[in-house]
């Protein structure tokens, strides 16, 4: 039961690299506790090993938002709340404030982490797509060594990331873009309000002169991780933008998709629709860019 | 069972107990301190019958471990009996008929006063946004949302 | 002369509402006492299981352990039921469905007992599994009841005029099965009771979300086999029912009670989500077969219905749902020729029982569904197709009743609807735009492992100004009122007005949330020309009240609102008797209350304080305290025909839903939906609006995205992560309207109108969805995969997201 749970509550990020060096393997990382409460409570069983919470959500450090380098940092505790309202992002990154805005209820949103979210690693994990096409960069640190990996490289497979044991997520580094981007979060659910996403797409597409400088597609909840489709990406560089190529866009997206899945209990819904989606939003962004 | 002790903030006063770190904070709340008017409807955090405020915001007190409360300031429907902008809430949700069961209201009510705490005149997107985490079965919402707009119009009034 | 109402018909305010607005206010779980227990259920891993022994040996000796519960505790009935008593309180031998109980653990904490159950051992085997209610008559389908010898619960049959004549007369036929969901009342509080017991003499006192307080005494002291009067039912406050808290909660009840006679303690089960999806019941999937034979002119000749109800494991409520389906499934049409028959059947499933709507829902989406294709045949527009076949005064319904006594507004609430919402013209402007290119791309529809043929062709991209799809529909019903030939129907409230002028009052109905206790305390004002803040409701209590029948059928105001009107008629006779002699006037002089006054209209033209006259009265010796009892007027039905009156009185509603219809996801977006009701005379226009807006948002839930999908039995959404009902962000603007027909019955005419809000919804908002794409849906509900493929999609492998 939940209530035989041991919890420890470190001083310093360095206190909690100690700690997970003796006691890793055993010991969940909590911050907002919104995977991990609901599903200690339903005995899932990724967290049926867990004897210890190390709660990290007071740990000021790991809360900053911020612009340097070219580079925007986020800490791994960070909340969706923030994100949703933090100015710097909106401005240059607002696929992830447009996504961090979807995620649960305002409740949730309060609680809940990017880093969190991130390494819960859900297929429906909606920060996770705008991550992945801003070319986030995971920062990882443990007793043994600081180091950084790309996002794409973090995600294993579902609920499951190459974190080990003793190693804490602190925080992601976001290239700022150069300009002449625009772009789009898409979520559908089920419902309007406080949904789990059936299809999330995360699009950015830079253009000029009606061609396609550079395009960057990533999935959510369709495919069992969220991905970068590069194959459609190199396709679109030097192309006419315009709905002939968006069509073939989508046609090869489909196709992408069903060579990862394969015939899915619902793929007859979601292909047809994420391929549908993905025209309309390319579209979208296309007259956009036309009439400025 | 290992207990601890944890310090913390409760309707403005300071307060504080010995339980098991894991404990939810709803439990707390209910068992420890008999403030009943915290419920619970799902125990994961998507209905917001349990929602409470932690230093201001709305939270599922249901996803909250009691090892998370250090030095926190948490405020339940109790500890706003003699608040001004909760008591025009309370005021306006019986007059545009946004209460039947009432199981949802207490929930439904911190949700709403959060909201205006940040933002004293939002707009009914606002208004249904930051309520999306509270199930109502019984009221629709209409008269909800409709008694949230209405308390907004007072404050925002300088007659008032 | 008419009278203006002082209280009635006006915006008041709940009587309950301060407690609840500021926490106060006690549910079921809010209530605890010292040396209390709790009680947690033991389950078994199986839908369908014979069992054979359960091993407590690793937890018996356990001090957290002060008792097991089980059928061998049982003094009195091991089954219950309201007709058949079908259903163990504690299972023993089998069990059929996936919520049954074996045994109670009882202890004094909930959270170590929920660990012993852990450890305890079942040796079961597994029995066939029959999920499927088409086949539960099959000839060699298991028995889920083998004493029964059959798997039919009831079957109604329902015969008016000459069916085979009536297709003859008929131009034109259509023949359709539509199909409705099992879905979940989902009211946010999870049961609770609590059981006390009282000493010998005394017996038992339960507190709990208990819907209906003297079927839960009913059920206890059959089960202790113990007089009524031994067991109280005190009801808390209700964190909503909706029907969903009646045979659960007396089962819970009776568990409770057994507990705390066996240990001597207060004993306290309340259920978290998942406990009360897995074991409550649910409203009934339909299976509907509708042939209808029509004339060129749109005039319905013939109805055959044929409807299965799938009952699940236990008969429960369903011979009442089926019978008001039988009553109401043509929809409010004069028809000559009609043919019905429905049955409820058992399986493996949820079992089903009371919901809102009733055995109504579900037929109303099949026949209104149909009213619209009948129309789009005879090229007519909706509204006028059900103006053709509507009832009207003095018509005759299906099962041979002429509506006389009240007004049939059928056809005004249609008009009504039709004429705020500009219906025609949208309709027949949507229904061109429909027929036109770029409706839904569901050609692609992939075909077992095919997946090429999920990849879009170029032209089956859309232009992303034909993205969305309007459509406009509606749907009309009419409604029996109260329980009709279902059964006993008279209610009780007792009123005492003291000595000061204010009054207790106390109706043997119960407050569900629905505004029960403000409605009947403006209705004694209203007498007696007092405020809703004189009057004092007191606490439901079977130990105080006569029984008046279970609050359900959207009859409290009906039933217990004339009731209170009665006790307060008799109170006010008396005080006119009084104020005759004080004033020595003649039999003819008449009195007003008003304003906590009594005026002598003629003369002596003198008036009093209301107070003043009670202290008078109480002083004379006079009881101003009285029983007001209501008995509904006498109702028929041969089971063997279908025929026969069978409710009293009936009421009216027409609901019109505007949707935008998304043909690229299958979303569909309800923008506005104008709810047009008859409820007879309206008394609480707050509390009415509050039904409406809450039962159009049930409705379209129930259209648009619940299920309770029940994989071999097993439920599949046991938490409001995946059974999603509406948030404050789904249903657009909602738009009630009412006409208040006259009625001799109830008070001041007034009649329902919980139940007629939502049972229309679903319908109105499937023949909106056929009006914007030109696709008719016979599946409820209409999610995303209906919409885009018509057929749902089921995960039958992967575990839900927070399992993982």
């Amino acid at each position: 039961m939940i209530q035989d749970i041991d919890f420890y509550r470190p001083g310093s990020l360095e206190e909690l690299l100690t700690f997970l060096k003796d006691h890793g393997s055993n010991v969940k990382i909590i911050a907002g506790g919104t995977d991990i409460v609901p599903g200690l409570r339903q005995k899932a069983s990724r967290f049926s090993h867990v004897k210890t919470l190390a709660d990290i959500q007071h740990l000021h450090e790991l809360k900053t938002i911020e612009i340097s380098d070219g580079h925007l940092s986020i800490g791994s505790c960070a909340t969706f709340s923030q994100i949703e309202a933090n100015a710097l992002i909106r401005k240059h990154f607002p696929l992830l404030s447009c996504a961090a805005g979807l995620i649960g209820s305002t409740q949730i949103r309060n609680r809940a982490t990017i880093a969190g979210n991130v390494v819960n690693n859900a297929p429906c994990a909606d920060s996770v797509p705008p991550l992945l096409v801003y070319d986030a960069i995971v920062c990882v640190r443990s007793h043994r060594e600081d180091y950084t990996v790309p996002l794409n490289e973090l995600l294993l497979k579902p609920y499951q990331t190459r974190l080990n044991a003793d190693e804490v997520l602190t925080g992601f580094r976001l290239p700022v873009l150069a300009d002449g981007y625009r772009g789009e979060f898409y979520k559908l659910g089920r419902r309007r309000g406080v949904s789990i996403s059936r299809i999330s797409l995360a699009v950015l597409m830079q253009l000029q002169g009606g061609s396609i400088q550079d395009f960057r597609v990533a999935s959510g909840a369709i495919t069992p991780v969220s991905v970068r489709l590069s194959g459609i990406e190199e396709y679109a560089r030097d192309r006419k933008a315009g709905s002939e190529l968006f069509a073939q866009l989508a046609q090869q997206l489909g196709n992408e998709i069903i060579k990862i899945t394969g015939m899915r209990w619902s793929t007859p819904y979601k292909l047809p629709v994420v391929q549908q989606m993905f025209y309309q939003i390319l579209m979208k962004l296309n007259d956009e860019s036309v009439t400025g | 069972m290992k207990f601890s002790t944890i310090k913390f903030e409760l309707n403005g006063k300071p307060v504080e107990i010995e339980v098991p770190p894991a404990m939810r904070l709803l439990d707390i709340l209910r068992e420890t301190f008999k403030l009943t008017g915290t419920k619970e409807g799902c125990g994961i955090g998507e209905c917001g019958a349990c929602t409470v405020l932690l230093n201001g915001q709305a939270v599922a007190s249901c996803l909250l471990l009691a090892g998370q409360l250090e030095g926190t300031k948490i405020t339940t429907i109790e500890g706003l009996v003699h608040d001004e902008r909760m008591n025009l809430l309370q005021r306006n949700f019986l007059e545009c008929g946004a209460v039947q069961c009432g199981f949802c209201t207490p929930g439904m009510l911190l949700s709403a006063y959060a909201l205006l705490q940040k933002d004293a005149r939002p707009t009914t997107d606002d208004i249904k946004n930051a309520i999306a985490g509270n199930l109502c079965r019984c009221t629709g919402y209409k008269q909800i949302i409709q008694a949230i707009q209405k308390s907004t119009e007072s404050l925002s009034d300088p007659d008032q | 002369m008419k009278k203006e109402f002082s209280t009635i018909g006006k915006h008041i305010i709940r009587e309950d509402g301060w407690e609840k607005v500021t926490g106060q206010a006690k549910y079921g779980d809010d209530f605890n006492f010292p040396n209390q227990l709790f009680g947690v259920p033991v389950r078994v891993p199986a839908v369908h299981a014979k069992i054979n022994h359960i091993d407590y040996s690793e937890i018996i000796s356990d001090p957290d352990l002060i008792a097991v519960c089980n059928c061998s505790d049982i003094p009195g009935s091991a089954k219950i039921g309201p007709i058949r008593k079908d259903q163990p309180i504690f299972c023993s031998e089998r069990v059929v469905t996936s919520g049954d109980v074996l045994s109670l653990l009882v202890g004094p904490s909930r959270e170590k007992l929920l660990q012993l159950r852990e450890h305890i051992r079942i040796d079961y085997e597994p029995l066939p599994i029959l999920s499927d209610p088409s086949k539960a008559l099959e000839d060699d389908a298991v028995l889920i009841h083998p004493e029964f010898k059959t798997n039919l619960i009831v079957h109604y049959p329902l015969r008016k005029g000459d069916i085979e004549k009536g297709f003859q007369q008929s131009d034109e036929v259509i023949e359709q099965t539509y199909t409705t969901q099992c879905i979940e009342h989902a009211y946010v509080e999870p049961e609770v009771v609590i059981a006390i017991p009282m000493g010998k003499h005394k017996g038992i006192k339960i507190i709990g979300s208990i819907q209906n307080p003297y079927t839960a005494r009913r059920i206890v002291a059959s089960v202790l086999n113990w007089p009524l009067t031994k067991v109280r039912i005190i009801q808390a406050e209700l964190g909503g029912s909706f029907g969903g808290k009646d045979d659960t909660m007396n089962i819970l009840a009776a568990r409770a009670a057994m507990a705390a006679l066996k240990t001597g303690r207060p004993v306290k089960i309340c259920y978290d989500r998942e406990d009360s999806i897995l074991e409550s019941y649910k409203r009934h999937p339909y299976v509907m077969h509708y042939k209808v034979g029509f004339s060129r002119n749109g005039k319905i000749r013939a109805m055959k219905i044929d409807i299965l109800a799938d009952g699940g494991g236990y008969a429960s409520m369903s011979p009442f749902v089926t019978w008001r389906s039988v009553v109401q499934a043509t929809g409010p049409y004069e028809i000559d020729h009609v043919w019905t028959d429905v049955r409820a059947v058992y399986t493996n499933n949820p079992y089903t029982g009371a919901m809102r709507g009733f055995g109504s829902p579900q037929p109303i989406f099949a026949n209104e569904s149909l009213m619209d294709e009948i129309a789009i045949r005879t090229n007519k527009t909706p509204d006028e197709v059900r103006r053709i076949n509507a009832l009207r005064q003095n018509s005759i319904t299906a099962s041979g009743q002429k509506l006389t006594s009240h007004d049939v507004n059928l056809v005004t609430v249609l008009d009504r609807a039709v004429e705020e919402t500009g219906f025609s013209k949208k309709w027949r402007s949507n229904h061109t735009a429909s027929c036109g290119p770029h409706t839904l791309s569901t050609g692609s529809e992939g075909n077992g492992d095919d997946a090429s043929k999920l990849i879009l062709k170029e032209n089956d991209f859309i232009a992303s100004s034909d993205l969305f799809k309007k459509g406009i529909g509606l749907a009309v019903s009419y409604r029996g009122c109260s329980l009709g030939a279902e059964g006993v129907d008279a209610a009780a409230a007792y009123l005492s007005v003291q000595p000061d002028g204010s009054a207790y009052l106390v109706s043997g109905l119960a407050e569900n949330g629905q505004g029960l206790r403000t409605t009947f305390s403006m209705i004694a004002a209203e007498v007696l020309g007092l405020s809703v803040a004189d009057i004092y409701y007191l606490e439901q209590d079977t130990g105080v009240i006569p029984d008046s029948g279970p609050t359900v059928a959207s009859r409290s105001t009906l039933m217990g609102g004339a009731a209170v009107k009665e006790a307060a008629e008799i109170v006010r006779k008396r005080l006119e008797k009084v104020l005759m002699d004080h004033w020595n006037t003649t039999g003819a002089a008449e009195f007003n209350f008003s304003d906590h006054h009594v005026y002598a209209t003629g003369p002596p033209n003198q008036r009093i304080r209301f107070p003043e006259l009670c202290e008078m009265a109480f002083q004379k010796g006079i009881s101003l305290a009285a029983l007001g009892w209501y008995a509904g007027p006498r109702v028929d039905w041969d089971e063997e025909t279908g025929q026969g009156p069978a409710y009293f009185t009936y009421v009216y509603g027409c609901q019109v839903a505007e949707v935008r219809v998304n043909i690229g996801t299958g979303e569909v977006y309800v923008d506005r939906i104008v709810a047009v009701h008859d409820p007879g005379k309206v008394l609480n226009l707050l509390g009415a609006h509050g039904q409406v807006f809450g039962g159009v948002t049930q409705g379209a839930g129930y259209g648009l995205w619940e299920q309770i999908n029940s994989l071999s039995g097993q439920i599949q959404e046991l938490n409001f992560d995946q059974y999603l009902i509406p948030t404050s962000n789904d249903i657009g603007e909602i738009v009630p309207i009412f006409i208040e027909g006259r009625d001799k019955y109830g008070p001041w005419g007034a009649k329902s109108l919980g139940e007629p809000t939502l049972e229309l919804t679903a319908a109105a908002i499937a023949n909106a969805v056929r009006n914007a794409t030109g696709r008719r849906f016979f599946n409820l509900p209409l999610n995303l995969e209906e919409i885009m493929l018509g057929r749902k999609l089921i995960n039958k492998t992967a575990m839900r997201g927070s399992h993982v």
